[in-house]
């Protein structure tokens, strides 16, 4: 915390509900935020290109444009971290903005600390973008080493498959973020397997079953039910 | 009909020689003991008999056969035909007068036994039929009892078109090939169904058409058209047969007007339970919406008026509860948006292929919140099958029915989570340790607004509700029971699904290769 307060991020908020504005502000503000709203999606463009925000808080529901629409136009320029607001029931607005280009989403109603963690990821991804890749994660006694390709869990050697290999990497190199089941299938199988999620259940079960301690409430690999795949970092 | 007369034309002539030399043999055998005058009476009972049975025509060529044989046979001089006697003469005309009398007696008697026979027959075919019609409501039931004595009756096939709300018609049953190809054919019924006449083949309008279209006239105007192609128009056409036709025509249109009043009758019935229903959700909503919100109203203007009385612990604890509150009412109005959703039809079932595992994780950790240190545990075999599944909403089930569970049971025991796979299904049972169910209610748990007698423990009595909906939309089965040896359990039943895919199996080196193996083994 100490060198974030030296240069404060700067978030830009494109939300057209006040009241929603009015959490949102002091909330952020309160947990080192430096906070620009915009009330339309024009205008949050607009923000975006003058003000060049270090992370972008955008509500799918704005009067003017669609937000996946905004995320569309935004990625056609800067790689700035975008975390879209949606509401529970528009599975498909989340995966099509996150496909689109979005970092990661939150549902409403959230908690402040939910948002937090949410922000925290995006920045800390966006600002790794420079100095290369973290190669190495940590998640309680499961230890990720990207370079050395080798995955421990307590200190023993996991042996995994290629493919279950690829499938952990490629969620350990976007940890704390959403992957959309189109994302992973194409990482991990190419783009002709983009609609066989059937492909990603089986072989996540597989990790689960090597990774977890109980397959059936794990700690790391989350399920976001039809959205995709998470892996979390606490 | 009188094809057939025609064609037994010549039995009855036959009959007619037979009775005329029958009373020839009679009088043969009469002649030595009697007057010549009561000889002829034989033969004019023949003739009488010829004319009673066998009508006219063989009436007369008895009468002239008789006159000839006696003349010839027993007048003096006998066996030559000169008839010296004008006395015979006479005979003759009166056996003639009597043969055409009696036979055209005769003929109307029986063309009354046949009308009076087919009336029978008439209204005997007709009770059958309106007999059946009464046991059937439905308007396919309907139809196709009339199409099948239809075809009893007039050995004939028949189509029923019926009208949709602009009026254009469309088969509604039978073989709708007995129209042919062609839309003429359709052109007739929709002319005869608009003007309300019948048309087509056997009559004025439109005669050289496949099919005879006849109008199902209800009291308020047509309700279809019966489009009858018959083995023998003319035979069809027949008055009487016609009758009958026509009167079965009114026999089908009734039956229809009647199940449409009685579908009109259930619709209104229906309108009447969905008021009902809606405002007791109404009320029940506003009620279970009101008590969070008051919490929070409450919280929040204390902290708001007299924050500064407040202990840090006090003001803590009045955030906390707040929160809560407000996590209920998330809950709720996502109830009862699911519960619209499933009720408008609009719930649209996103299938694929999931792992009841994974939605079973997912669940719990939306629960994490709600569920604190409360024990869990999870049986489920990996071999279990993928199902073909809307996860979304399956993660919903299996989070109303968690969320029930820990509600209803004490918290130190544990609920328990059991996977299974069945025959082409698989099943999750959630078993708590609470009180279990109240007898009997072990299905009215899953009616809307039910609460149990603990009751107020929040909830508008939806989630049990949803969880049927979705489930039974996926074509599964969810049931309750009180499990052996306490608490409640609640199983729900997944079809897999056809098709399931394959994943085959990895090319990999070969300690990979084992590994997998072993998974797969396990």
């Amino acid at each position: 915390m100490a060198d974030e307060k030296a240069q404060e991020p700067l978030i830009l908020i494109v939300e057209d509900e006040v009241q929603m504005l009015r959490f949102l502000r002091p909330a952020l503000q309160g947990h080192g935020f430096r906070v620009l709203e915009a009330r339309t999606g024009e205008e949050g463009l607009r923000e975006a290109a003058t003000r060049a925000p270090d992370v972008v808080l955008l509500d799918l529901g704005l009067p003017d444009l669609d937000g996946i629409e905004v995320t569309r136009r935004l990625r056609e320029w800067t790689q700035v971290p975008i975390l879209v607001i949606s509401a529970r029931g528009r599975e498909e607005d989340k995966v099509a903005a996150l496909d689109a280009g979005a970092d990661d989403y939150v549902t409403k109603p959230f908690g402040v600390r939910e948002l937090l963690a949410r922000l925290r990821v995006a920045l800390r991804r966006s600002s790794r973008v420079g100095d290369g890749e973290a190669s190495r994660l940590t998640l309680g006694e499961l230890e990720i080493d990207l370079e050395k390709r080798r995955v421990t869990l307590a200190g023993d050697a996991v042996h995994l498959t290629p493919i279950e290999y690829r499938l952990l990497a490629e969620l350990a190199r976007n940890a704390g973020k959403v992957m959309t089941h189109s994302q992973l299938l194409r990482q991990v199988w190419g783009p002709a397997y983009a609609h066989q999620s059937h492909y990603l259940r089986v072989y996540m079960a597989q990790l689960r079953r090597k990774l977890e301690a109980d397959s059936a409430q794990p700690k790391h690999l989350i399920t976001e039910p039809g959205v995709g795949y998470r892996l979390a970092e606490s | 009909m009188l094809v057939g007369v025609r064609r037994a034309a010549w039995r009855e002539y036959a009959w007619s020689l037979l009775i005329v030399l029958g009373s020839t043999a009679a009088d043969a055998f009469l002649l030595p003991h009697f007057e010549r005058a009561n000889l002829v009476m034989v033969y004019l009972l023949g003739v009488m008999w010829a004319a009673l049975r066998l009508g006219r025509g063989p009436a007369i060529f008895a009468s002239v056969l008789s006159v000839f044989l006696f003349d010839f046979l027993f007048v003096p001089p006998r066996f030559t035909l000169g008839v010296s006697d004008s006395q015979y003469l006479v005979t003759l005309g009166v056996m003639l007068a009597a043969a055409i009398l009696i036979s055209a007696l005769g003929a109307r008697l029986k063309i009354q036994v046949r009308s009076a026979r087919q009336d029978a027959r008439r209204s005997r075919l007709l009770a059958s039929l309106s007999g059946d019609l009464v046991a059937i409501q439905d308007r396919d039931g309907i139809l196709a009892a009339s199409l099948r004595h239809l075809q009893d009756i007039f050995e004939s096939r028949a189509v029923v078109l019926l009208p949709d709300a602009a009026g254009r018609l469309s088969v509604a049953a039978g073989d709708a090939s007995l129209l042919g190809p062609d839309a003429p054919e359709r052109g007739v019924a929709q002319w005869a169904f608009d003007a309300g006449q019948a048309a087509g083949l056997g009559t004025t309008t439109l005669p050289e058409s496949r099919c005879l279209h006849l109008p199902l006239r209800g009291s308020k105007g047509e309700l279809g058209i019966l489009a009858v192609a018959p083995a023998d128009i003319r035979r069809l056409m027949a008055p009487d047969t016609f009758r009958l036709l026509q009167a079965f025509a009114n026999q089908t249109a009734l039956a229809l007007e009647r199940g449409r009043l009685a579908d009109e009758a259930e619709r209104a019935r229906i309108q009447h339970e969905t008021e009902k229903l809606r405002s007791a959700l109404l009320s029940s909503v506003s009620h279970d919406l009101r008590t969070p919100l008051a919490v929070i109203t409450g919280v929040t203007s204390t902290l708001l008026e007299s924050e500064a009385t407040l202990s840090p612990a006090e003001r803590h604890e009045m955030l906390r509860t707040a929160a809560e509150e407000a996590a209920r009412l998330n809950r709720l109005v996502g109830n009862l948006l699911a519960m619209t959703r499933l009720e408008s039809g609009a719930l649209e079932l996103k299938r694929s292929w999931h792992s009841i595992e994974e939605l079973i994780g997912a669940a719990l950790h939306r629960l994490e919140s709600l569920r604190g240190d409360r024990p869990v545990t999870v049986d489920a075999p990996p071999e279990l099958p993928l199902i073909s599944v809307d996860d979304v909403l399956i993660e919903q089930v299996l989070f109303n029915l968690l969320e029930n569970a820990l509600k209803h049971a004490p918290s130190a025991q544990p609920i328990q989570i059991r996977a299974r796979a069945g025959a082409g299904a698989v099943e999750v049972s959630i078993r708590d340790r609470g009180p279990g169910l109240a007898p009997g209610t072990e299905a009215l748990i899953f009616e809307k607004f039910y609460r149990g007698a603990a009751g107020s423990s929040g909830g508008v009595g939806l989630g049990l509700a949803i969880c049927r909906g979705i489930v039974e939309a996926h074509g599964g089965r969810i049931r309750a029971a009180n499990a052996v040896g306490g608490g409640a359990e609640f199983t729900i039943t997944l079809p897999v699904g056809e098709d399931a895919p394959r994943v085959e199996a990895e090319p990999s080196l070969v300690p990979e290769a084992r590994e997998i193996g072993d998974l797969d083994g396990r």
